[in-house]
């Protein structure tokens, strides 16, 4: 007798995650950046505890110093790589093409497969310290079979010009997928990649309307009336793409054979929040610059009225002043760029995660009694390849 | 160990009820909470499940999870990597819980983590000093000397359009001064001086439009003077030296090495300071200061190359020493004149081996009058 879903509750609010991104990223500029170890635990660990499926949070469990000493032993490594390998590569371009932009693009080339293995290692270091129930999650090694075989998609997908890209999505994910484990059940990618084409949809149609009105400016330049819409669909259509995928591939995933998910989230409402939240940070960053300019410019209208020129002279004429404008500058500009990312984290992040986690059920719940704990993955290196190549996680 | 004050005769006890979660199985058992005074090294909670044997942690151990979004409650955890949880959702049950538990602090990494961490830092800095330093600059300099004349001619080209860019202050890049009299006297300066050396490529000397009192050598053969410089010489003999020095630069293949260097360092240092926000100005300045560490040795070497040829040429090395007095009465020693000379030895050092260098057996001025106001005017 199948009991009814679980349901995923989510139960962060706007007020404590703004709080806990500022203190934080407050420190990060403080610490010249040391403290952003610190920062990704922290939030992660609040984002985490925030999903609650059945109404027992999610728990991660990964330390800041674990993720500073991985991120010590990639800079290492990458280190040798990068400055070897782009003198080499450097010498090369010009001493057999005397050009220098082949040697840059050849060295980004090289460090591509660096990183799809830090994306991979990264996933892997995230569910050995994510917990629910108690539980670990876990994925096995294979972070360099899954760098070739991501780049062998790319180049398929970019030589039928992105038309095989739902091949690339299920192959990727299922090699994910079918290398995860909660506790010790191991997780399956069923389904064919040809079901996704329906997530395609809006991507195509964008797609198309965007080379027709490109082909078109060849004989009218009022085409570009056309290749405007038509990319704006096709940039809507890759939300769409990315919400609709999640939700296929979702449907035909199994826990330990029998536990399945049923996810729902919503295009409309996603891409709602990654544009009303964007746009009110533009605003309000926007009026919060303007205020500041305008005062400033008060400021030292009053200040020059009050005090005149013998003021200034025994102060030491344009000096000060400089040193002071400037500090105020750059202060100024550190703290636009942490509110952003803490408005970026209470209107974008935590509302498009929210949505995930409430649209999501997991079906025959009562199976997952029978699951048991699987053993801890040390891992020295943590995400440091990912930290060090600035891969972005979402969190 | 806490002192626990009993007031009456029996203890305020302790009861609870809390989902119970044993690390063990995905399962969550509603356990009664309740706190044993009397355990064998000091109190304890213990925790019984419906089914199987009751649990019993030390209050010592208890730790609260920190960061954790929303409530109700608090989660529990012992202190180490036990992966048992308790979820407590009664505030009120939590709070008189909390207040008998010695140390609810966040469970704290393992033994040793830190001084771990002391060693891994240093042996990663290291190694990273051991790259930049060594590493690379070796197989720059190995590199240098493979690197084939129209190799090295089209990286001196890339980099004197960078710099031209770099400086320029409008859209357009740096004017070229080409005047075409003032050219004619520089090249037969340079004519001049060039007769006495080996260079594995022609030389290539051109005048920039910009104030800076400096001039540098870039690879394949460039050797470019600022109009500032000119301005500065009180006589041609003087620039004359200068550019000596500059061409003992290209004789040594110095550019090529450093250009190399750059692009191998570069990438790490951008590596390094990471993701974090105006990244890239301190990545400049750190630049500069590498570049500054390593090209003293090959300054010296310049300096010596550029007395023979001087000599060679018929003309004074002192006016190499000249040129740097008056710099010095102008901005001082190793300050001021940040821009270039910040790399360069300490100038008091070079004009004493300046003067050490004695004097070309027959002088001859490095340009006549007229060439000289000629070249004076090379930017008008």
């Amino acid at each position: 007798m199948p009991l009814r879903p679980l349901e995923i509750e989510f139960a962060g609010t706007r007020g404590p995650l703004m709080r806990l991104a500022l203190a934080t990223s407050v420190k990060t500029v403080l610490t010249l950046g040391i403290y952003r170890f610190w920062a990704k635990t922290r939030l992660r660990r609040w984002y985490w505890s925030a999903v609650r499926p059945g109404g027992v949070p999610l728990e991660y469990a990964g330390e800041p110093l674990e993720k500073l000493m991985g991120f010590l032993i990639a800079v290492v490594f990458l280190a040798f790589y990068i400055g070897v390998v782009n003198l080499v590569l450097v010498f090369f371009s010009f001493s057999l093409l005397a050009d220098n932009g082949t040697a840059y693009a050849l060295s980004f080339v090289g460090l591509v497969p660096f990183w799809f293995y830090a994306r991979y290692r990264a996933r892997r270091y995230l569910l050995a310290r994510t917990r629910w129930r108690g539980l670990r999650f876990g994925q096995e090694p294979g972070a360099w079979a899954y760098a070739w075989r991501a780049l062998g998609h790319w180049a398929v997908t970019l030589l039928s010009l992105g038309l095989l890209l739902p091949r690339q999505t299920f192959w990727l994910e299922k090699f994910r997928t079918d290398r995860t484990w909660y506790g010790a059940a191991r997780l399956e990618q069923g389904g064919r990649w040809q079901m996704l084409w329906p997530a395609m949809r809006h991507l195509l149609m964008g797609g198309a309307l965007t080379a027709l009105g490109l082909a078109a400016t060849l004989v009218a330049k009022m085409a570009w009336l056309i290749v405007v819409p038509g990319a704006v669909w096709a940039l809507a259509g890759l939300v769409y793409y990315r919400v609709h995928s999640f939700r296929i591939l979702a449907a035909h995933k199994r826990l330990a054979g029998g536990i399945g998910f049923n996810a729902q989230p919503r295009a409309g409402r996603v891409l709602r929040i990654y544009i009303l939240g964007n746009l009110l940070i533009a605003i309000l960053l926007g009026v919060l610059i303007t205020a500041v300019t305008v005062l400033a410019a008060l400021a030292f209208a009053a200040l020059g009225g009050l005090a005149g020129p013998e003021f200034w002279a025994a102060l030491g004429g344009g000096g000060i002043l400089t040193g002071v404008t400037t500090a105020a500058g750059v202060v100024f500009y550190f703290v636009i760029f942490i509110l952003w990312g803490v408005l970026g984290h209470a209107f974008v992040t935590m509302p498009v995660l929210a949505h995930y986690a409430e649209t999501l059920e997991i079906e025959n719940p009562h199976r997952l009694a029978e699951v048991t704990q699987r053993p801890r993955d040390a891992f020295a290196e943590a995400e440091g390849f990912a930290e060090a190549l600035d891969v972005g996680a979402a969190i | 160990m806490s002192v626990t004050i009993h007031v009456g005769a029996a203890a305020p006890g302790f009861a609870a009820f809390a989902d119970y979660l044993d690390g063990e199985r995905s399962l969550v058992q509603r356990a009664a909470l309740s706190i044993l005074e009397d355990a064998p090294g000091g109190a304890a909670l213990r925790i019984e499940p419906p089914a199987g044997e009751s649990v019993v942690w030390p209050l010592a151990d208890v730790r609260v999870l920190p960061d954790q979004a929303g409530g109700p409650g608090i989660v529990l955890g012992r202190d180490g990597r036990d992966p048992a949880r308790l979820i407590l959702r009664d505030e009120d049950a939590a709070a008189r819980l909390a207040a008998r538990c010695p140390d609810l602090r966040p469970p704290r990494p393992g033994p040793g983590l830190w001084r771990r961490l002391g060693l891994m830092a240093a042996g990663a800095a290291g190694s990273v000093m051991v790259i930049i330093f060594v590493l690379v600059p070796l197989l720059a300099n190995q590199l240098a000397t493979l690197l084939p004349p129209e190799g090295e001619k089209a990286l001196g080209d890339a980099t004197l359009s960078q710099i031209r860019e770099a400086l320029s202050q409008s859209r357009a890049p740096l004017a070229v001064c080409e005047d075409a009299d003032g050219q004619a006297a520089l090249d037969a300066m340079v004519a001049r001086l060039a007769a006495g050396a080996d260079l594995p490529y022609p030389l290539q000397v051109q005048v920039l439009d910009h104030g800076m009192v400096n001039a540098f050598a870039l690879p394949g053969g460039h050797v470019i003077l600022f109009e500032g410089l000119i301005d500065a010489a009180e006589e041609p003999e003087e620039v004359a030296a200068v550019l000596a020095h500059e061409i003992g630069h290209v004789a040594a293949r110095d550019p090529a090495r450093i250009a190399l260097r750059t692009a191998g360092s570069i990438g790490v240092l951008g590596l390094l300071l990471g993701d974090f926000a105006g990244g890239s100005v301190v990545l400049l300045l750190t630049e500069r200061l590498i570049q500054a560490n390593y090209t003293r040795a090959a300054e010296t070497a310049a300096d010596d190359f550029a007395h023979g040829l001087l000599k060679r040429a018929g003309m004074p090395p002192e006016a190499l020493g000249a040129m740097f007095r008056r710099l010095r009465e102008k901005h001082g020693d190793a300050k001021g004149l940040v821009a270039h000379f910040a790399s360069h030895p300490r100038l008091a050092d070079r004009i004493a081996a300046a003067e050490r260098a004695g004097d070309a057996a027959a002088r001859e001025p490095a340009l006549t009058e007229a060439q000289w106001q000629a070249f004076r005017g090379i930017c008008d």
